[in-house]
């Protein structure tokens, strides 16, 4: 089972190897998501070498934490099918391309606000998965972190258990985020925009995963009295963060490169383009290069076009087929399909159905 | 009870003396909030779902380690394994490794958070008032590698309390459900704990009907465990085990000058040494124990003993204002106060029981709780409710006891002048006595309401990803609180201990062998007469006292 898993890999990514250039180095990683099945009892085993676009400091971070890598995995896999649920009825409605080392194509080689997006919901769907792991106890390297909560004599050398017995662990979501920050956005190349951007980007994903967290809270004190009260963090489902992240691309910030010099050489800053609106927070996402239509198949912006997109004849937003189309009209077909109904659920995995027959018409861009 | 020692007492030493209690008052609040960390911590476990055809109630699930469960990872993938909900073992390991459990964490309270999802399709509604079943091992072992024990198994039913709160945008969204009480062991001896859930669809016997198939799309299961934290209880303890000898020779010091005063003793002094005895016995650092042996009761035990405290101190006050009523009714038998000391033993009493339920069936079953099921919430809120009204009833009563004091002091006052001197200076020591306990008392009663709501307070507005404050408030209110009440008992024992001087009791003035006895009718300065007359008197009566001071 293992080898095949390995041929398929080396099949998908083997073009990389060759090609692990200076082109853009955030982003690659990404490939870890469509990589990552979990089944039965494969096992994700994906060195950190051969992640295309991880370097130095990035690379040996990985190495160290080479173990997570299958969480990181699936935290890329939860944001690939996360940004396509909420963009599923767009013009540029997150396709995967297969063998695209970028995942997305060219289309994320821009400033656009897809990019902001996609920065954004990977670091939240790394910090989840990462977190939800520790919560579960997958890895020892996260169960207690470091933080020193006990006498203060000897704040560096720390003992997990000596922290842990003393006065508890810090949760698992601040382990989670710090990890997501140091393996996706390492502390490098701070001049250039795209860089910036990235970052910025990034950090605006875990903001929205630490802004959701909610807090529950047990009173136990005498006959279950509020006298004493214990309370711990919850996260919210990652469909939540993926609602909050698109709200955060509709209303994304567009910014301006400004190229100053410095004693270092050139720098590159961004400043808001407009002044009449409210700067970005660390919450919002920020762009800088305008976006296509997406209209047409155009290779060189890596916009796939709309044709033979499905559409929702009935709507007047952008799923609709005025917009979806770009007005060049649509066709409709007519379909028969046997679907499940009246079904009789079991709370985890038995549902038994009827079967009914159903017409009714798909419209498809022309 | 004739001249105490707070009479007797020069400014200059009662300052001395306030002031030193004041700096351990100061020193127990600190110490709670800067050495130890937070009272308890709670840690949210996702359970891992383990599967098990062969529904095996003898075998363990463990969700790691070299005999790790074959596991899923979400329904999606079960549902096209054919996997079916019986076969489902959902399962936590406490605490996460590298960790392990320790007996200075005392307790450990176990908590169930459902997250089920919200779906459009047929059958996956999650329909009110659903109750979940389920069936729950719990485990434990002390080596790493050793075969987990049973410590009990149960089939227990919780009630759903849940809530859609989003109007659009459903799927793939969670109910907002309240966290389920799950169990409470009262110690925590053992170093790993499993816990193995089960949701089984099975038949009810009584009714017939499926269990569980009205729960919704169960996602996640999250256990939290909630214990006291180490650290807590080795300050808790070493604060215990400072107090517990300084009030014990306190008290027995007070004691023995009540012995060598050469008459019986009164009502009051008797009083004052059961509270005293009472918060030794509070103060006995007895969790020690845990550390050695397995003492599932020990919480019960912590809860009598604090129950036992409150309600002596009650009786304490009621006592002590009734004895200082000054009307002309002898009293000095604990028969006049008979209604009142019941209705706070009843009120103890409904409190014991309800205790003794919860905690009591809880040594045998961890999982019982009498909020769990109707009749027993219905028992417990009448317990509660029972001892709320007959804690008001004392309430209201000590507050016109009180009054009644005052209507009475303010009554003597303006008779003072006319009185021979004995008789005043008696009434005078009954009135500074009185005065000097009421604000010392109120004054505890404040601080300790306001360090609970502090502690409330500057506790609720956490907020995630902060860093945590290097102050705890909660768990300075303890120690300072529990500091204040142990400094509170001293002081009562200290300043009403029988004084050996004479000179302020009925003694008729022959004895003035204290020369720097000083009647400081400044200290209750909150009180200071308005009455131009009474002020007069007063003055009057402190240069007559003064006179006899120097003669």
């Amino acid at each position: 089972m293992e080898l095949k898993v390995w041929m398929s890999l080396c099949l998908i990514f083997g073009s990389f190897a060759m090609r692990i250039g200076h082109v853009y180095a955030s982003g690659m990683w990404w490939t870890l998501g469509t990589a990552y099945t979990f089944a039965e009892d494969q096992i994700f085993d994906y060195p950190c070498r051969r992640i295309p676009g991880f370097q130095n400091r990035q690379l040996r971070y990985c190495e160290q934490n080479e173990e997570f890598v299958p969480t990181v995995a699936e935290g890329a896999k939860q944001g690939i099918d996360e940004c396509q649920f909420q963009f599923r009825g767009r013009r540029w409605n997150c396709t995967t391309i297969e063998g695209d080392e970028s995942v997305f194509g060219k289309i994320l080689q821009f400033g656009s606000r897809e990019k902001a997006f996609v920065n954004s919901i990977f670091s939240a769907g790394v910090a989840h998965s990462i977190s939800r792991a520790c919560s579960r106890g997958d890895y020892i390297g996260c169960s207690c972190d470091t933080r020193h909560q006990g006498p203060a004599d000897n704040p560096h050398h720390i003992i997990p258990n000596a922290t842990w017995r003393w006065g508890g662990c810090s949760e698992d979501v601040e382990f989670g985020l710090e990890f997501s920050r140091k393996f996706i956005s390492p502390k490098e190349h701070w001049t250039r925009a795209r860089v910036i951007m990235d970052r910025h980007n990034d950090e605006a994903g875990r903001k929205a995963v630490a802004d959701s967290l909610e807090l529950k809270c047990k009173c136990h004190g005498i006959s279950g009295s509020c006298e004493l009260k214990s309370c711990w963090w919850q996260m919210v489902p990652f469909r939540r963060l993926g609602a909050k992240l698109k709200d955060k691309y509709d209303s994304a910030a567009e910014m301006r490169v400004v190229r100053q010099s410095d004693p270092r050489g050139r720098v590159e800053v961004l400043e808001p383009k407009s002044l009449l609106y409210k700067p970005p927070t660390k919450a919002d996402l920020i762009y800088y290069d305008p976006s296509p239509d997406y209209c047409r198949l155009d290779p060189e912006l890596g916009s796939l076009g709309t044709v033979g997109r499905t559409c929702n004849r009935t709507s007047d937003a952008i799923d609709g087929c005025q917009l979806m189309c770009c007005g060049r009209g649509y066709n409709t077909i007519r379909r028969q399909v046997v679907e499940r109904c009246n079904c009789q659920f079991v709370w985890c995995c038995k549902v038994v159905c009827d079967e009914c027959v159903r017409n009714y018409e798909v419209h498809t861009c022309k | 009870m004739a001249g105490a020692i707070l009479e007797n007492l020069s400014t200059k030493k009662l300052s001395f003396f306030c002031l030193c209690l004041l700096l351990v008052q100061i020193a127990c609040f600190l110490v709670g909030g800067l050495v130890a960390p937070a009272p308890s911590s709670a840690h949210n476990i996702l359970t891992t779902k383990c599967i098990d055809p062969s529904f095996s109630l003898q075998k363990w699930f463990q969700p790691h380690g070299p005999h790790a469960c074959d596991k899923v990872r979400d329904f999606d993938e079960a549902t096209k394994r054919g996997i079916f909900a019986d076969w489902i073992v959902f399962s936590a390991q406490v605490p996460h490794r590298p960790n392990t459990m320790h007996r200075s964490f005392q307790y450990m309270l176990g908590v169930l958070v459902m997250d089920i999802g919200y779906s459009d399709e047929d059958g996956k509604h999650l329909a009110p008032n659903a109750a979940v079943t389920l069936v729950v091992r719990l485990g434990y072992k002390d080596t790493d590698d050793g075969e987990f024990q049973e410590l009990v198994s149960v089939n227990e039913t919780r009630k759903l309390e849940c809530v859609f709160p989003f109007t659009e945008d459903k799927v793939g969204y969670h109910y907002s459900c309240e966290p389920l009480p799950l169990f409470e062991l009262g110690s925590v001896h053992h170093k790993h704990y499993l816990i193995n859930i089960r949701m089984p669809i099975t038949k009810d016997k009584a009714t017939g009907a499926l269990t569980n198939t009205n729960i919704g799309s169960p996602e996640d299961l999250h256990v939290v465990i909630i214990h006291q934290n180490g650290g807590f209880t080795t300050v808790w303890m070493s604060i215990k085990t400072i107090m517990f000898p300084i009030v014990l020779l306190i008290t027995i010091w007070f004691w023995r000058r009540v012995k060598t005063q050469g008459k019986p003793s009164v009502l009051l002094e008797r009083t004052i040494f059961a509270l005293a005895i009472i918060m030794s016995i509070l103060n006995f650092p007895m969790e020690w124990l845990t550390f050695w042996v397995e003492v599932p009761f020990m919480t019960l035990l912590s809860d009598i003993k604090q129950g036992a405290f409150y309600a002596m101190l009650f009786s304490f006050w009621i006592i002590f204002i009734g004895e200082h009523l000054m009307d002309q009714t002898q009293r000095n038998r604990l028969k006049v106060y008979r209604r009142q000391v019941a209705s706070i033993i009843f009120t103890f009493f409904c409190l014991f029981i309800f205790d003794v339920c919860e905690r009591g069936v809880q040594l045998v079953n961890p999982f019982f709780s009498m909020w769990n099921t109707d009749k027993g919430y219905r028992l417990a809120m009448a317990f509660i409710i029972l001892a709320g009204i007959c804690l008001c009833s004392y309430c209201l009563f000590l507050l016109f006891m009180v009054y009644q004091v005052f209507k009475n002091i303010s009554m003597r006052r303006a008779t003072l002048p006319h009185m021979a001197k004995a008789r005043r200076l008696h009434y005078e020591g009954l009135i500074y006595r009185f005065r000097f306990f009421m604000i010392f008392t109120v004054l505890t009663a404040i601080f300790t309401v306001i360090f609970f709501i502090m502690s409330q307070v500057l506790e609720g507005h956490q907020k995630a990803g902060e860093s945590i404050s290097s102050v705890q408030y909660t768990s300075g209110f303890y120690t300072g609180v529990y500091g204040m009440w142990n400094i509170y008992v001293v002081a009562v024992l200290v300043l009403y201990a029988p004084s050996h001087k004479k000179t302020a009791s009925t003694s008729n003035g022959e004895g003035s062998e204290g020369s720097h006895v000083e009647f400081d009718i400044d200290v209750p300065s909150e009180g200071r007469p308005t009455d131009p007359v009474v002020a007069g008197s007063l003055t009057e009566a402190y240069q007559l006292l003064s006179k006899t001071a120097t003669e």
